[in-house]
C-alpha cells in the first residue's frame, strides 16, 4: 500500500513537470497552429542557460527561472518575427519541415557550444525530500511541481483577463475580426511564440535540477510533450496540466505493474485512446 | 545573409569539417577505418575512441610506424561520425571497405553497434579490432575477422559477485535492473546465473528502456523490497539520473554498483560529492604494471593522453588504444597488409600492452579480469581484484542525509 502511495505521489510530481514542459507547446499550437517540433530543444536550452546561471553566477536555479525565462522570450520572439512568420499561414507541413530543421540546428549547435558532456544543476538542497508517514517528496520535484501549476494557472488567467490574452485569443479564432479590432498579427504572433518558448526555458531549468542535462534530451520531450498535448487539449491551459498528470501517473503505475519498459508504450497507448475517444482532448471543447 | 544567418552557417559549415577532417590518408600508409559516434546521444564516449585511435596511431608513427618487410610504413586513420546511427554506421563501414578501400577496421562504441557492423567486416572478409562492443552476441556467431578487446558482457559483474559474498554484513537480497541493449540485456543474462550460483536471493530483475529518465518508481520499488545489493546495467546519462533521483527519494541500499559511469572522470564531476560510495568496475587501471612498447607503461599514457586531450582516459579508451597497437604488431607478425595472414596473426596475438595481455581467445573475444572499483571522496579506488580484496570498500552505505 505504501508502495502504490509512493508510486502515486511520483507519477502526480512528475505530471507537474510534464505539464510545464508541454504548455508552451500547447500554447503555440492552440493560438499559431504550429506544432514546433524544436519545443524540446528549447527546453534543453533552457536547461543550458540555467546551468550556467547556477555554475557560473552562482544564481539560484529556482530564483534563476525568471532570468531564463526573459532570455527565452527573446529567442522565441526573435525566432517568429524572423523565421516563422514568414510560413505562419503556409500549410502546415511547411511549419512541420521549418521546426524539426530547427531542432536539429539547435541540437548541434548546442554539441558544438557544450560538447557532449552531461551535466547537472545540483544545488545543496538538490537530494533533500519531505517524509509524509511513509511517502517520501523529494522537495525539487514538489517545487518543480508548484512553479507547474502557479504558471500554468497564471497563464489561464492571462488568456482570459488580460488584453494581450484576448487578443492573443482573438487572433487564434478569427484572424480578419481581430484585424479590424486593431490587432497587429505579426507582432502579436511573436509575442505568442515568444511567450511559449519562454516556458520551455522555465521547464528546461526545473528539468536541469532533476535530470541530467546533455543536448540531445530534446526530440524525446518534444515527444512526451507532444502527447500531454493531445490528452489534455488545445484550447485550455488547465488541460494540459490533467494531461501531464494522466501521462505521469499512467507512467509510474505501468512501470510498477507491468514493467519498467512500458511506461512510454503505456502513455502513447493512452494518447491513441483519447484520440479515439475524445480527439480534442480530455478537456477540450467536444467537436 | 543577415549576421545570424552567417554565423549559422558557419557554424555549420566546422561541424561538417570537424567530422570529415579526421586523417588523409598518404598513398602508401596503411589506412585504419572507423565509423565513430562524434555526435548524437553516444557522442560522450564515442569520442574516447577517436581520441584513442588519434592517439595511438600519432604515437606509432612517431616511433617510425610499422615495419612490413624491412621497411618503415606509417599508419593512418579514415573515421566517420555516424550520428550515433547504427544504420548509418553499417553504411559507412561498407563505404570504408568498398570504396575508401581502407585496409582494415576498428571498431565503433557500444554492442548494437559492433553487433551489426562486424556483419560488414565478415562479408568482406576484413579484419575488424574494436574495443567498444562487449556483449556476448557478437562473439557467438563464429564470424573469423571479428576480434573484440573488452571483457564479455557476461561477465562483467563477476567479480562485483564475488566480492558480495564476503562483504560483511554480506548482502543477502539482490535487485538487478538493466536497459534493453544488445550490451546491458548481455550482462543481465550472465549476471543472473552469477547470482544463482553465489545463492543470493534476487529480489527485483527488471528491465527499463533505454534512455529512460525517470527511475522514480523503480526505486521506490527497491526501497519496499528491501533490496540490499542493487547492479545497474545501463548508460552513463540513466546512471546520473538514478543515482540523484535515489538520494531525493532517500533510497540508500547497502551498496549498489553500475557498469558504466563510476570510472569516468565525467560522471564524478556531475554528481559531485553524490558519486560516492558508487562501485563500479573495469578492466584497466593506469598501472605502471602494465609495460607498452609504444608508450612506456599505461601510467604513462595515461599522463599524456590527459595533457593532449584534457580529461582522465578510461577503460573506453585503453581498449581504443590496444586496438591499433593489436593490428600493428599483427602486420608486423603477418609481414604484409595480407588480409587473411593479418587476421591470422591477430588470432595467434600476444602482445603486452598498456591495456593488458591481448591474447584472443577462439571466438575472437578477449578475457580480462573486471576489477572492481568505488568512488570513494571523489576518487576512484580498486577495492577487489582477481586476487581478492585491494583496498577496504566503504560499505555498507550510510542513508544520504548521514553522508
Amino acid at each position: 500500500m505504501d508502495l502504490l502511495a509512493q508510486v502515486l505521489i511520483n507519477g502526480i510530481l512528475l505530471g507537474g513537470l510534464y505539464a510545464i514542459m508541454a504548455l508552451g507547446l500547447a500554447l503555440v499550437w492552440g493560438v499559431l497552429n504550429i506544432v514546433n517540433l524544436a519545443h524540446g530543444a528549447f527546453i534543453m536550452l533552457g536547461a543550458y542557460l540555467a546551468w550556467h546561471l547556477y555554475v557560473y553566477l552562482g544564481i539560484d536555479p529556482f530564483l534563476g527561472l525568471p532570468i531564463t525565462a526573459i532570455v527565452m522570450f527573446g529567442v522565441g520572439y526573435a525566432v517568429q518575427r524572423g523565421i516563422l512568420n514568414l510560413v505562419v499561414r503556409a500549410p502546415m507541413f511547411n511549419t512541420l519541415l521549418i521546426t524539426f530543421g530547427m531542432e536539429v540546428v539547435l541540437t548541434y549547435l548546442a554539441q558544438l557550444a557544450f560538447s557532449a558532456d552531461f551535466r547537472t544543476i545540483n544545488p545543496s538542497y538538490a537530494g533533500t525530500n519531505v517524509a509524509l508517514g511513509p511517502v517520501v517528496i523529494p522537495t525539487v520535484r514538489l517545487a518543480a511541481f508548484g512553479v507547474a501549476i502557479a504558471l500554468t494557472v497564471a497563464m489561464w488567467l492571462f488568456l482570459l483577463r488580460t488584453k494581450l490574452g484576448r487578443a492573443i485569443r482573438a487572433t487564434a479564432q478569427n484572424l480578419v475580426a481581430a484585424r479590424l479590432y486593431g490587432v497587429e498579427p505579426r507582432h502579436l504572433y511573436a509575442m505568442t511564440f515568444g511567450i511559449g518558448i519562454g516556458l520551455a526555458g522555465v521547464a528546461g531549468g526545473l528539468y536541469g535540477t532533476v535530470s541530467q542535462i546533455n543536448p540531445y534530451i530534446g526530440a524525446t520531450l518534444t515527444a512526451k510533450c507532444f502527447a500531454i498535448a493531445i490528452i489534455g487539449g488545445l484550447d485550455n491551459p488547465l488541460g494540459v496540466i490533467v494531461g501531464g498528470l494522466v501521462l505521469g501517473i499512467i507512467e509510474s503505475l505501468a512501470i510498477l505493474y507491468i514493467g519498467a519498459t512500458f511506461g512510454d508504450v503505456a502513455s502513447f497507448g493512452v494518447l491513441v485512446l483519447v484520440l479515439i475517444i475524445r480527439p480534442s482532448g480530455l478537456l477540450g471543447r467536444t467537436a | 545573409m543577415s549576421n545570424g544567418k552567417t554565423k549559422l552557417a558557419c557554424a555549420l559549415l566546422a561541424a561538417t569539417a570537424l567530422a570529415l577532417s579526421s586523417g588523409m590518408a598518404m598513398a602508401k600508409d596503411i589506412v585504419l577505418g572507423a565509423s565513430v559516434q562524434l555526435t548524437g546521444p553516444s557522442a560522450n564516449t564515442g569520442r574516447y575512441y577517436k581520441d584513442a585511435y588519434e592517439f595511438a596511431v600519432n604515437k606509432i608513427n612517431e616511433a617510425g610506424g610499422v615495419k612490413v618487410g624491412g621497411e618503415q610504413v606509417k599508419l593512418a586513420l579514415k573515421i566517420y561520425d555516424n550520428q550515433s546511427d547504427v544504420n548509418l554506421s553499417v553504411r559507412q563501414y561498407t563505404q570504408l571497405v568498398s570504396q575508401d578501400k581502407v585496409d582494415f577496421l576498428l571498431g565503433p562504441f557500444a554492442s548494437n553497434f559492433a553487433l551489426a557492423d562486424s556483419a560488414v567486416s565478415e562479408k568482406y572478409q576484413i579484419p575488424m579490432v574494436q574495443g567498444g562492443g562487449a556483449s556476448d552476441q557478437i562473439f557467438s556467431r563464429k564470424f573469423k575477422y571479428i576480434f573484440g578487446t573488452l571483457a564479455p558482457a557476461s561477465n562483467y559483474f563477476g567479480s562485483t559477485v564475488n566480492m558480495l559474498k564476503e562483504l560483511d554484513p554480506a548482502p543477502k537480497k539482490v535487485a538487478l535492473l538493466y536497459a534493453d541493449d544488445a550490451f546491458d540485456v548481455s550482462v543481465a543474462k550472465g549476471t543472473r546465473d552469477l547470482l544463482k550460483s553465489a545463492g543470493l536471493d534476487t529480489v527485483m530483475d527488471e528491465k527499463y528502456s533505454s534512455n529512460a529518465s525517470d527511475f522514480n518508481s523503480l526505486l521506490s520499488q527497491i526501497k519496499s523490497n528491501g533490496a540490499e545489493a542493487v547492479l545497474v546495467a545501463g548508460h552513463e546519462t540513466e546512471i546520473l539520473n538514478f543515482v540523484r533521483q535515489a538520494k531525493s527519494l532517500a533510497v540508500a541500499p547497502k551498496m549498489y554498483s553500475f557498469t558504466v559511469g563510476v570510472p569516468s572522470e565525467d560522471f564524478r564531476k556531475a554528481l559531485g560529492k553524490d558519486a560516492d560510495y558508487a562501485f563500479g568496475m573495469t578492466a584497466w587501471l593506469p598501472s605502471a604494471d602494465n609495460k607498452d612498447k609504444w608508450f612506456g607503461d599505461a601510467a604513462q599514457f595515461a599522463e599524456a593522453y590527459k595533457a593532449k586531450y584534457g580529461y582522465e582516459p578510461d577503460y573506453h579508451a585503453a581498449s581504443g588504444v590496444a586496438d591499433v597497437e593489436a593490428f600493428a604488431q599483427a602486420i608486423e607478425d603477418a609481414g604484409g597488409t595480407d588480409k587473411a595472414k593479418v587476421r591470422d596473426a591477430l588470432a595467434k596475438l600476444s602482445l603486452d600492452s598498456l591495456y593488458g595481455k591481448i591474447a584472443f581467445a577462439e571466438n575472437g573475444q578477449i578475457d580480462l579480469p573486471q576489477t572492481v572499483i568505488q568512488v570513494q571522496e571523489g576518487k576512484v579506488a580498486a577495492v577487489y581484484g582477481a586476487k581478492g580484496f585491494v583496498e577496504k570498500p566503504k560499505y555498507p552505505m550510510p542513508a544520504w542525509d548521514k553522508r
